[in-house]
């Protein structure tokens, strides 16, 4: 009998390279720091508007801060499509309720009636 | 026999039938050398058509196989005997019994081998898939054959052999006339629905089998004719026959466009260079869009950019076009992008793509094609449209074994389009009374009510249409719900014709046919539940969908304004609102009167069926949910293909969700930004010679000021811009406070 064999020693041992796992866009990506929280920032300090009369060129800025932005959060993909799948994360319940969460920081605080 | 030998015994087995089919052939007949090699019928022609038929039955209609139509293709059976035998038999031969015989056999093995093949997918076998190219060939190679037989009406001469059966009035009939009758009207469909199968080339021109050369056929030989006598007796002479008649009618009339085929010669041809100048100008516009970013040096140049970004982060760009202009290079750094997100692409049926091709894919006549189906347009709406329809629409009601699914769907399609070219027909006639008014105008078409169409515009028909909307909605069959769609679209607006028609009796019933058509909520439910329940059907799919809506929604705004207290039928909530009152009324007094009235109401609640008053604004907002939007965008991203109409259509939805029910908030998505900017600054932006250009431009900017003006507001809107809004936020976003419920005690 042969123990080596049995043992399993004088068999080659195949490696089978694990593929590289795509990088997906989901929800922990789009709420890390890279994610809404810049998008967040990024609006505070930098969004500018002309305002009347500069529509078109107003609205040119804000989709080139939302296109350099996914860029950087997931550059995988075209912009339109980052878009299509953003968009169906935001049907996700984690992140609807973070944007619960952010409307209602924006909200004024208006001093609550006690006998509500 | 051992299995795996099958598919040898399959070849012995086709090699004797091909064997003994060509030797039944042979013995038909052929050209004889007496007759100057004029076909002349074999002794026992008669008996070798029946062995063939036999053939035919025992093989490929028992058997599910296709192995006798090969051979017959094969042993040119149609073309060398069968329409020699039908070209060689004149009226003059009535008396000959044999002779009709013969041309009876014939014709029945004609109609069997030009049957057209639909075969479900699931269903096909080894033997289909190895016979079925072939087939589909020969069967328009037949139909060449048929239409073009060089020294004979052979349409004409099937006609002529069907008369004496027809001239039978019904009870009298035997089954034998019956047979023969449905034969004719068999070869009149198959003649009719056989097309050239795609992407083929074969040995003659297509001209030859199109649908102008079919029309033109029919009209020189007289079957036009039989068609109009059978629909116009459906019911009284002619009763199993009103099905075969419709899928004619059907494949006679799919993706002709009415408004063209009741054009003035000279008009059309002004509308048709029109059309042409217009795509030049599209072309000419689209090529100067291109010019406009192209290179000026070689492709070799070299141009190499950076984007610099905060934290020292740099994008680099290549190529000569970026230079200079910023949004140009980041649109070249969205290009190079090599991922794309995978798309859905629709199942891949052979049998739903064909079905939806044939609906909507556009056929051309010629001008002399054009002329006949006009006037047999004309003919048939005058005589046939009201008892073929409504005995058709009793059919599909009792579910009649011989409607079958696909008859539903045609059914539907074949009434729109009659109904508009009635529309049309009335439109022209007006005209051309205003024109000549003074001169002797023709009274007698004034009387012309819309009673000829007035089968289809029953409450019965309403039922049926509702009923396979819901259904085909259930059983998601597009098609099928496509088909009701344009039915009901064409109903609304020809009611809205009738509505402004001179005559009052007509205003009265246009009335009283919008009064039922709004009176159930159901209906206005459908239409929102269809509007907002568009997936991937398609663009065709989004085009009616639309369509109706646009209709649905001006046409019952007009009439809600003109009826302040419209009434509709509704089935929610019934109950509940019944006991609010018996709780109140009991609270007050408690007499036995009230009992009795309380168990009226109790009755009258178990319905569950209540009226209220239609609240048009309310029914208006419904349509002004995301799904709805998104719809309507969806089909707007095919803004370069959709004519002046179509844009009109978006545009009055878009214009009245924004500005006149203010929720524009929804609009407020990048992708929807970014559509609309896209479709004004380009590239490969809508046209700005377009007559509607203007109004979008308009419309657009409005948006985008709103935007931005509501971005600065409310700074969190910059991240719901990315989603789409949910209700709960939906009113704070657009009114910057919550709203104010009423709480009910």
């Amino acid at each position: 009998v042969n123990v080596k064999n049995d043992l399993g020693i004088e068999e080659e041992v195949k490696i089978v390279k694990k593929r590289q796992p795509i990088p997906k866009l989901d929800e922990a990506r789009l709420l890390s720091a890279a994610g809404i929280p810049k998008l967040r920032k990024i609006s505070k300090d930098r969004l500018r508007f002309k305002g009347k009369g500069h529509e078109f060129s107003d609205i040119a800025r804000l989709l080139n801060t939302y296109q350099f932005w996914l860029d950087d959060l997931y550059p995988r993909a075209k912009f339109t499509d980052a878009l299509v799948m953003v968009e169906k994360l935001g049907h996700k319940k984690t992140i609807q309720m973070m944007r619960r969460a952010w409307i209602d920081e924006g909200k004024p605080r208006v001093s609550e009636p006690d006998d509500y | 026999m051992d299995p795996h030998d099958e598919d040898d015994y399959d070849a012995t087995l086709e090699e004797r039938i091909s064997a003994y089919l060509f030797s039944l052939v042979s013995a038909i007949g052929g050209s004889s050398a007496e007759d100057d090699g004029r076909y002349r019928a074999g002794e026992e022609a008669l008996y070798c058509l029946r062995d063939i038929r036999k053939l035919i039955t025992a093989f490929d209609i028992k058997k599910n196989r296709f192995d006798v139509a090969r051979a017959a293709a094969e042993a040119n059976l149609v073309q060398g005997d069968l329409l020699e035998l039908l070209a060689q038999w004149n009226g003059e031969e009535h008396d000959s019994i044999g002779a009709h015989r013969t041309v009876v056999a014939a014709l029945e093995i004609l109609v069997h081998l030009t049957w057209p093949i639909e075969i479900e997918p699931e269903d096909m076998t080894v033997n289909h898939h190895r016979h079925l190219p072939y087939l589909r060939l020969s069967q328009a190679e037949y139909k060449r054959a048929i239409l073009h037989h060089p020294s004979s009406r052979i349409l004409n001469s099937a006609v002529r052999a069907s008369l004496p059966a027809m001239a039978e009035s019904r009870k009298e009939r035997s089954l034998r006339d019956e047979s023969i009758i449905r034969i004719l009207i068999c070869l009149m469909r198959n003649v009719a629905a056989l097309s050239h199968p795609m992407n083929v080339d074969t040995d003659f021109d297509d001209a030859e089998v199109s649908r102008s050369a079919v029309i033109d056929a029919f009209q020189q030989q007289d079957v036009f004719q039989v068609l109009l006598t059978m629909s116009s007796s459906t019911g009284e002479d002619f009763v199993d026959q009103d099905v075969i008649l419709l899928e004619t009618l059907f494949h006679l009339i799919k993706g002709v466009n009415v408004e063209k085929l009741f054009l003035d010669e000279q008009k059309l041809s002004s509308a048709n260079t029109k059309d042409f100048k217009n795509l030049l100008n599209k072309e000419k516009a689209m090529l100067a869009g291109y010019t406009k970013t192209a290179p000026t040096r070689h492709n070799r140049f070299g141009t190499m950019i950076w984007i610099k970004r905060e934290d020292y982060k740099v994008h680099t760009i290549s190529g000569q076009d970026v230079l200079g202009n910023a949004q140009r290079s980041l649109q070249k750094m969205d290009k190079t992008k090599k991922w794309n997100k995978p798309k859905y692409k629709g199942r891949k049926t052979e049998g739903v793509d064909k079905e939806s091709t044939e609906f909507d894919r556009i056929t051309h006549l010629d001008s002399t094609a054009r002329k006949n189906l006009r006037t047999f347009v004309e003919d048939f709406l005058d005589s046939s449209f009201n008892p073929l329809f409504s005995h058709l629409r009793r059919a599909i009601e009792r579910e009649e074994k011989r409607v079958e699914r696909r008859h539903s769907a045609q059914f539907f399609y074949v009434v729109s389009w009659f109904l508009q070219a009635e529309c049309i027909r009335r439109r022209k006639i007006r005209q051309a009374r205003e024109q000549s008014k003074g001169a002797g105008s023709t009274a007698q078409q004034e009387d012309e009510g819309f009673g000829l169409i007035a089968s289809v515009m029953t409450q019965e028909t309403f039922v049926l249409l509702n009923r396979f909307m819901q259904r085909s909605h259930d059983d998601k069959l597009w098609t099928d719900l496509k088909a009701s769609m344009r039915a009901f679209t064409q109903i609304l607006l020809t009611v809205q014709e009738m509505s402004e028609s001179p005559s009052e009796d007509d205003q009265d019933i246009a009335e009283n046919i919008l009064n039922r058509i709004f009176y159930e909520e159901s209906t206005h439910d459908r239409i929102v539940t269809l509007l907002r329940s568009y997936t991937t059907q398609g663009f065709s799919y989004l085009d009616a969908v639309t369509e109706l809506s646009h209709v649905f929604l001006r046409m019952l705004e007009r009439y809600s304004k003109q009826n302040v207290d419209l009434q509709v039928r509704s089935k929610r909530r019934a109950r509940k609102k019944k006991k609010q009152v018996e709780v109140e009324t009991d609270g007050v007094d408690n007499s036995t009167v009230d009992r009795a009235e309380e168990a009226e109401d109790m009755a009258e609640a178990q319905r569950t069926v209540s009226e209220r008053k239609f609240d048009f604004t309310r029914f208006a907002a419904r349509f002004m949910q995301q799904g709805s939007v998104d719809t309507f965008i969806a089909f707007l991203k095919f803004y370069n293909d959709l004519n002046e109409e179509q844009l009109k259509r978006a545009h009055r939805f878009l214009y009245r969700l924004a500005f006149k029910m203010e929720m524009a908030i929804i609009l407020y998505r990048v992708d929807i930004l970014y559509l609309f900017n896209k479709m004004i600054k380009g590239p490969e932006g809508l046209d700005s010679e377009q007559a509607s250009f203007k109004e979008w431009e308009e419309l657009i900017k409005q948006v985008f000021r709103r935007a931005v003006k509501k971005i600065q507001e409310r700074p969190e809107l910059v991240v719901e811009m990315l989603f789409s809004k949910i209700n709960p936020t939906l009113y704070y976003l657009e009114h910057g406070h919550e709203k104010e419920t009423i709480t009910r005690a």
